[in-house]
């Protein structure tokens, strides 16, 4: 019995039983270690993320103001602060290594959500800029990407009634919703290299502008989208550092915390129903909102667009689902051919006419002639696309990749002009919803 | 104390996917662009080829890849050979460990941490490398479900971001490219010498070899499935993105609400490169101890635990110069040891053959 006992104690404790029992505690050990990074805690003190970055050019130099989030230790509830810190060098890199020595914190920007370029930044190259991003893993690439009007760091410094924190607020106006409704064409890191680095050699982004609340736009048909313009001069949000920051020096700007105010300044909102455009890295111009919504249609999905037309010298504000749009790319008789198509189930949702609700019930059964007005203002707007297409030689519809992709053995022939060649057809069937 | 037909399937699915997860596909995007595809496809179709002919050797022979070593060229001869196989397998494990050591300071670290943190890895090692055949089965049975789990969780989160017409038009590259990429990225193909060890010591059933061959094409189809699922999500900048498994599932739209979800994924797909990883040094270390005919494995674990971790820290920052090296030249040995040799067992089996004949009369 004692020598069963004792074999049996032995057996429990041979290492081949334990075996199990020693990968897994080593798994463990190594998850602890290594993994999950417990070892390496960072103390809430001293924790400073970069959420939103804005880059300006400013005499050959790159200006970068970081909206850095800095957690308080806090009973009332209010323990999220802003800040914003500016750094700067002849490359984003070196700007960022300043804002590191003032932040203490490692700014690998993997909570960087947004990148706002600076309206003075048109003149230099896009990708020189942005270079930094596509390094060395600085950043993962899903961060939103746009232009602003005016210096980034002013917008990023004014403040707005939808949110505490600028960049969510700007963000917003950037949101996938927006997208799918074809009121903004939203971009992120890596959109925008994609397209930049495809034989197309262009790529867009949002423009974003700010405008005072409580305003908009006179005389809009519902596309102009905006108002009192909030100017570019900074300031609007407090205590706003300015770009004094060359030679190293920088400044810390506005200061807000979670649940506070805005600190004096006027609030602002933010839209982005404008495009800025790129072909060769250099800017080439802005799309109109009107040519964004075109572009919006081909490039992105969208689930419900509001399109404002005129039949019958009334004007409707038709909602559109289930669209189907893109453009295909053929060389027929030796003339590359773009056929544009567009799909779309339409409801009047509004018109500039007394509402008689005994024929609302009616309003998912349109006429024709309504119908035909829909069709003849998404062409319109289709074709405005093209012609800037055409004349900023920009291939934003990626036309020189589909060539290459689809019809390869043309691409040689055709990749100087194609644009310029190109014959483009509309086949656009807007139908009842009913 | 044999491993079973079952575990060495595993071993063939989830480690021959999992060591190509990391830098090969960012390696072959800036070799061959979109037809990143053809130069893993010849590899893996060459691999495949030399594991059928080791597999179907096997249901002539029931001696190990030793024994017909043994009984041809001597048993010097054999200790001779699994030496060189020893070296083999020590360099075949360097560049693993060095993209593990990057992947984890770079995908689960805010920050810049030190190599230290990744030396717990050794302890693992140190451990496993000292068990045998029956032990790596074992592994292997809990890795699969974990490889199963992880990987389609990674391609469905992936999938929404894919564009697949990325990968237009095929075969635009040269022939002569895509056979050089095929040879520079050979040095990550070591799976027939893995069978080449296992080869004698599982029980051969009928129909034995066409599982592991299929065992082999599916984890190639998991290789070639994420290479185009990574080439679609990121076309011209593919090139750019090292750790390719923890880039492609990031666009899924819940990690924007929930956070880095995927997180979870990576690390449990983490346990299975370990594992992977570790089989080269397990086979070094069963290499050595035949090469010596010193059979305490815990001793040859700790030296050559010992030698990669010297390396490890001496060439802590000159990855990029070693991974250079081996894309230039270790074809030459990855030809040698995972293709002719294998092969040219064929030619053993024969001499085995004809002399057990010759005796018999």
């Amino acid at each position: 019995m004692n020598e069963k006992f004792k074999r049996r104690i032995k057996d429990f404790f041979s290492v081949s039983k334990l075996s199990v029992l020693i990968y897994w505690l080593i798994i463990i050990a190594l998850l602890g270690l290594f993994f999950t990074n417990d070892f390496g805690l960072v103390d809430i003190h001293k924790t400073a993320i970069i959420t939103a970055v804005g880059i300006d050019a400013e005499e050959g130099e790159v200006i970068v103001t970081c909206e850095v989030v800095v957690p308080q230790p806090s009973q009332s509830g209010d323990n999220i602060k802003y800040t914003h810190i500016q750094g700067s060098g002849l490359t984003i890199a070196d700007a960022l290594n300043e804002v590191n020595s003032k932040t203490g914190f490692y700014p690998k920007l993997q909570f960087c959500k947004l990148i706002l370029v600076g309206e003075d930044c048109q003149n230099q190259e896009l990708f020189r800029m942005l270079g930094c991003f596509y390094r060395k893993n600085y950043s993962e690439l899903t961060a939103l990407v746009a232009m602003c009007k005016g210096k980034a760091s002013d917008m990023l410094a004014m403040s707005s009634p939808v949110s505490d924190m600028t960049s969510e607020a700007i963000t917003k106006s950037l949101s996938e919703e927006i997208e799918k409704s074809a009121n903004a064409a939203s971009v992120s890191l890596k959109d925008i290299a994609m397209r930049e680095f495809s034989k197309s050699g262009a790529c867009y982004m949002p423009f974003v502008e700010a405008n005072v609340p409580g305003t908009s736009e006179n005389g809009g048909n519902g596309d102009n989208v905006g108002g009192e313009e909030g100017g570019s001069g900074g300031g609007q949000g407090g205590s706003q550092g300015g770009s004094g920051s060359q030679g190293g020096e920088g400044g810390e700007g506005q200061t807000g915390a979670s649940g506070q105010s805005n600190q004096g300044g006027k609030q602002m909102e933010f839209t982005a129903r404008k495009t800025a455009i790129f072909a060769g890295g250099k800017f080439k111009g802005l799309l109109s909102p009107q040519q964004t919504f075109a572009l919006s249609m081909i490039e992105d999905e969208i689930r419900l667009a509001v399109l404002p037309c005129d039949a019958d010298g009334i004007h409707y504000t038709m909602g559109m689902k289930n669209i189907d749009c893109g453009i295909k790319l053929n060389v027929e008789n030796g003339t590359p051919k773009a056929t544009l198509s567009f799909k779309a189930k339409a409801q009047i949702q509004g018109a500039k006419v007394p509402v008689d609700p005994r024929t609302t019930a009616n309003d998912d059964i349109i006429p024709e002639n309504i119908l035909k007005g829909a069709e003849n203002e998404m062409e319109k707007r289709f074709s405005e696309l093209i012609e800037v297409i055409r004349t900023t030689d920009c291939d934003l519809l990626g036309l020189r990749e589909k060539l290459f992709k689809h019809n390869t053995k043309y691409f040689e022939t055709f990749k100087d002009d194609i644009l310029t060649r190109m014959e483009v057809e509309y086949k656009i069937d807007v139908q009842s919803v009913n | 104390m044999k491993i079973s037909v079952r575990q060495i399937c595993f071993i063939m699915i989830a480690y021959t996917a999992v060591g190509k997860l990391l830098i090969y596909p960012t390696q072959l995007a800036n070799l061959c662009g979109r037809d990143i595809l053809f130069p893993a496809l010849f590899d893996l179709a060459v691999s495949g080829v030399i594991i059928w002919s080791l597999a179907f050797l096997c249901s002539k022979t029931d001696k190990t890849f030793f024994g017909l070593l043994q009984a041809t060229i001597g048993k010097i001869g054999a200790r001779i050979v699994y030496g060189f196989f020893a070296a083999y397998f020590i360099a075949a494990a360097l560049i693993p460990i060095f993209e593990q050591k990057l992947y984890v300071h770079t995908i689960f670290y805010d920050t810049v941490p030190s190599l230290m943190v990744f030396l717990p890895f050794f302890m693992f090692s140190l451990y496993a490398a000292s068990k045998r055949f029956l032990n790596i089965g074992r592994c292997a049975d809990i890795c699969l479900p974990v490889f199963a789990v992880t990987m389609a969780s990674v391609f469905l989160m992936s999938f929404s971001e894919a564009k697949w017409d990325n990968l237009l038009p095929i075969l635009t590259t040269p022939a002569q490219k895509v056979f050089s990429s095929a040879a520079n990225t050979a040095f990550r193909f070591t799976e027939p010498c893995w069978l080449l060890m296992f080869m004698g010591h599982f029980r051969y059933k009928k129909g034995d070899a066409a599982k592991i061959t299929l065992s082999y094409a599916l984890g190639a189809a998991v290789v070639l499935l994420f290479l185009a699922v990574f080439y679609a999500v990121y076309g011209e900048i593919s090139s750019s993105r090292t750790f390719a498994v923890s880039r492609t599932s990031i666009y899924f739209p819940a990690i924007e609400t929930l956070g880095r979800i995927d997180l979870i994924l990576l690390y449990a797909l983490e346990m299975v490169m370990l594992f992977a990883v570790v089989l080269d040094i397990q086979m070094a270390v069963h290499s050595l101890a035949l090469c010596t005919g010193y059979d305490d494995r815990r001793v040859w674990s700790l030296a050559v635990n010992g030698v990669l971790i010297v390396i490890l820290i001496v060439c802590d920052h000159y990855f990029h110069s070693i991974l250079q090296f081996f894309s230039q030249w270790a074809w030459i040995w990855v030809l040698l040891f995972a293709a002719l040799v294998p092969l040219a067992l064929w030619i053993l089996y024969a001499v085995v053959r004809r002399r057990e004949y010759e005796r018999k009369i």
